[in-house]
């Protein structure tokens, strides 16, 4: 644990409405503690995804510690793997979790606001698969 | 062999997202092993998917279990989150 910058989340979603949603929800469940930015929909708006908007994401969620992208399904992944090849200029580390979007998202941020280092906050998010809900 | 500590409390509300949150972010803190169980299920409070998970809601009785240097803290500090956490109307 430390005590300086934590680590940022980005959330990549085919829908900004669900990538927003998300991130309020895991705000609500951190108490507002950890940069959790929405990253989805269009830039106009439609269903798919953005480069542009995961890039700003990355810029505004970083405070220092990095960041743990969450893509939710199929070509969100695309997306990010495309820009973490092409642009040289991100901030790091930046991780990408494999994990459920809502679980990994709630994981990530609580282990986040903890103060747990990029690849503990990216565990966490990966442990979420294992979680049972009932 | 560490400290152990625990103590049961009655729950005032159902056992949310958000109190769940405020649980597992206070059990970090701990060097402890914490654990809480309800209704027959037991979970790190360390983990918030495992404490939603639990799905305990109002009335039910909920043990909180600490072993460690800390376990003293860390149950008042954990059954504290739970009474006020579940207060109805929070």
């Amino acid at each position: 644990m430390t005590g300086g910058a934590r680590v940022g989340i980005v959330l990549v979603s085919h829908s900004a409405s669900l990538a927003a949603g998300t991130a309020e929800l895991a705000d609500q469940v951190s108490g507002g503690a950890v940069s959790i930015v929405p990253a989805g929909g269009t830039d106009d708006g439609r269903l798919g995804t953005s480069i542009d908007k995961v890039r700003c994401a990355l810029t505004a969620a970083d405070s220092g510690a990095g960041v743990v992208i969450l893509p939710d399904l199929g070509s969100s992944v695309l997306t990010v793997r495309a820009l973490l090849s092409e642009d040289d200029d991100l901030p790091e580390p930046l991780a990408v979790a494999d994990a459920p979007f809502v679980e990994g998202a709630v994981a990530a941020t609580i282990a986040a606001a903890v103060g747990a280092d990029i690849k503990a906050v990216a565990a966490a998010a990966e442990e979420a698969r294992n979680a049972r809900k009932l | 062999m560490p400290a152990s500590c625990e103590r049961t409390i009655t729950l005032a509300g159902d056992l949310h997202a958000r109190p769940a949150g405020a649980l597992a972010i206070a059990a970090a803190k701990f060097e402890s092993s914490i654990e809480l169980s309800a209704g027959g299920s037991q979970v790190d409070a360390k983990s918030v998917l495992g404490v939603m998970g639990m799905g305990a809601t109002s009335g039910q009785p909920v043990t909180v279990r600490a072993t460690g240097p800390d376990a003293a803290e860390a149950v008042a500090a954990l059954t504290e989150i739970l009474v006020e956490a579940t207060k109805v109307g929070t």
